[in-house]
């Protein structure tokens, strides 16, 4: 019993409690768009019971740990949050919209989903199209560059360069040359993800064991085979970092690409609302990408655990 | 009858210090179901032998070759065990050995060649083993699973490179006894023909009929050596007998006068 007890003592227990005792500071005057505290208090209640009782359905001490550790690092972002705006009021009345509460954009969240649902299967839509052109094409010609080892040199150097420029530069070109907007949007995330996925793939091929390559060339293997049996599984670890990066910045440039003429999609919802000053709106927007992103990542982890399941742990 | 004729072999060795000749006039042949070591101290070149008979390295002078033609690149009639990474990492103990298998027959089934990597896991003691990736076996294991899968080739030729050079002086012999067993198999099949390279003296007397012993920089033959014992061999009763003995104190004593005649010639620091 004592030990159960013990263990309540946690830093993400402790922020909970801090959390709750500083609802109950007074609100200062002042601030433009009004708190709905409710909704924070509610929300930060049901992670707590989701960490309380994640000892029942997770079994591994490890993820028990990551998962207190995130929770605690939301509270952590609240508390500051609520003391900046609500309690203390730190800037200035006339800056304020700039800053709302976290209650209202949790209040708009919870009155957009219906909206934001949509708008986040249309830009998974337009990145997945962007994404997976640059995989299908990134992969096969970094095996290929980085096998030709004359080629994979300069390659590498070639890849730094054009990697450099931001995506961004193209869009005009992009726009005149593609026949739609939306295609236009898919290229600049076709680019996006493309160049780090390359660069990956040619640095992990160029880096593949000369013993393993040895040993398939005493098997007599084919070109192909040895391209896609031997080199590309030998090089998967390091073509995961280049997709990971890839994903990253997709979805870092999920906005740009959506203000080329979309009409919807989460990047068009926030940008549309920043553009009419509404930042309630776009910071809910905003923690909708980040979720999205987060199970995304997730995701990809799990399939990146399973294809490396034989490297040694 | 002749399987592995080599003439006048000489070989480059490129470095980062540059390129050094390796071998020089490296002559002598392997016949059909022999069992030759090459043995020699490190860098003598008894690697880059075995490299030209993989067909990964190239001659620049002389030439070897297998039924009288001349070697151009790794062949379905030669199978190899490297000292390590000879198995690939991401596929299992069975899938290691059934893809060795479809590079060298085709025309088998996918069932056909996972029934011939079971029963080559097996003969090695490792049928429980075939699920396994190569990091969750010990380095023996991974040893015995590259000798299986050579083996399950099934080609004329087993090229070894120091295959039993990171494992431990116990599981060695135990190895080297494995190895022997399946060499010397059932008489109803033709033996393989074997170049094992080693720098193991009691390791190539025991295992082979003939060691042909190199000398350093560049690696030529010093010395080829007939070994008279008959198959199959019993290691604890050959190592009672005088002979053995006699071979082995002559083997040494060439080994150590060729390494000091490097080292009075103010050559080689070995």
């Amino acid at each position: 019993m004592t030990r159960a007890l013990k263990s309540l003592f946690t830093v993400s227990n402790g922020l909970f409690v801090v959390f709750l005792l500083i609802q109950l500071l007074p609100n200062r005057a002042g601030g433009r768009i009004a708190d709905k505290p409710l909704y924070t208090v509610a929300l930060v209640s049901v992670l707590e019971v989701f960490l309380l009782t994640s000892g029942f359905f997770v079994k591994k001490k490890e993820l028990r740990n990551v998962i207190s550790d995130i929770i605690g690092f939301v509270y952590i972002v609240l508390i500051f949050w609520v003391l900046a705006t609500v309690k203390l009021n730190v800037v200035s009345n006339a800056k304020s919209a700039v800053f709302p509460p976290p209650g209202a954009v949790l209040a708009q969240f919870v009155s957009d989903i219906k909206i934001t649902v949509t708008n986040v299967r249309d830009s998974l839509d337009l990145v997945f199209r962007g994404y997976l052109l640059a995989m299908i094409t990134a992969i096969p010609l970094g095996l290929i560059l980085g096998w030709n080892v004359r080629v994979g040199a300069a390659a590498t150097y070639i890849t730094k360069f054009l990697s450099s420029i931001s995506p961004l530069v193209y869009t005009p070109y992009a726009i005149v040359l593609l026949p739609s907007f939306r295609a236009a949007s898919i290229f600049v995330i076709f680019v996006a993800s493309f160049w780090p996925t390359l660069a990956g793939t040619m640095s992990g091929v160029l880096n593949v064991e000369k013993n393993i390559i040895d040993s398939a060339k005493t098997l007599s293997v084919g070109r192909v085979t040895m391209l896609s049996r031997v080199v590309l599984p030998a090089s998967l670890p390091q073509v995961f970092i280049g997709c990971n990066q890839g994903l990253s910045i997709s979805f870092i440039l999920l906005v740009s690409a959506e203000m080329i003429g979309a009409r919807s999609g989460i990047g068009y919802y926030v940008n549309n609302y920043v553009n009419f000053g509404n930042y309630t709106s776009a910071l809910a927007g905003v923690f909708v990408i980040g979720i999205v992103v987060s199970v995304i990542t997730f995701f990809f982890n799990l399939l990146q655990r399973f294809l490396l399941r034989w490297k040694k742990r | 009858m002749v399987k592995i004729d080599i003439r006048n072999l000489c070989a480059e060795y490129t470095d980062k210090k540059g390129t050094f000749l390796a071998l020089k006039d490296v002559s002598f042949d392997v016949k059909n179901g022999e069992f030759v070591s090459v043995i020699g101290s490190s860098g003598c070149g008894k690697s880059t032998l075995l490299g030209v008979l993989q067909g990964l390295k190239f001659p620049s002078a002389g030439e070897a070759a297998i039924d009288g033609k001349p070697i151009t690149g790794p062949g379905a009639d030669r199978s190899v065990v490297f000292q390590n990474y000879s198995l690939f990492p991401w596929m299992s103990a069975r899938s290691n050995i059934s893809f060795a298998v479809k590079q060298v027959r085709k025309g088998l089934t996918r069932a056909q060649r996972n029934e011939i990597a079971q029963r080559y896991l097996s003969k090695v003691g490792l049928s429980d083993f075939g699920q396994k990736y190569p990091s969750q076996l010990s380095g023996g294991m991974q040893q015995r699973v590259a000798i299986a899968r050579a083996l399950a080739m099934d080609t004329d030729i087993l090229l070894m490179d120091e295959p039993f050079g990171a494992i431990d002086a116990k599981n060695r012999s135990g190895m080297q006894e494995l190895l022997l067993s399946l060499w010397e198999g059932d008489d109803t099949r033709e033996k393989k023909t074997v170049v094992f390279v080693t720098h193991d003296i009691d390791e190539a007397i025991f295992l082979s009929d003939r060691i042909v012993m190199l000398s350093n920089s560049p690696g030529s033959v010093y010395k080829i050596m007939e070994i008279p014992f008959g198959r199959p061999r019993n290691h604890p009763q050959i190592i009672k007998t005088d002979a053995y003995h006699k071979l082995r104190d002559e083997l040494f004593s060439l080994f150590y006068h060729n390494v000091g005649e490097n080292i009075g010639g103010n050559e080689v620091v070995i």
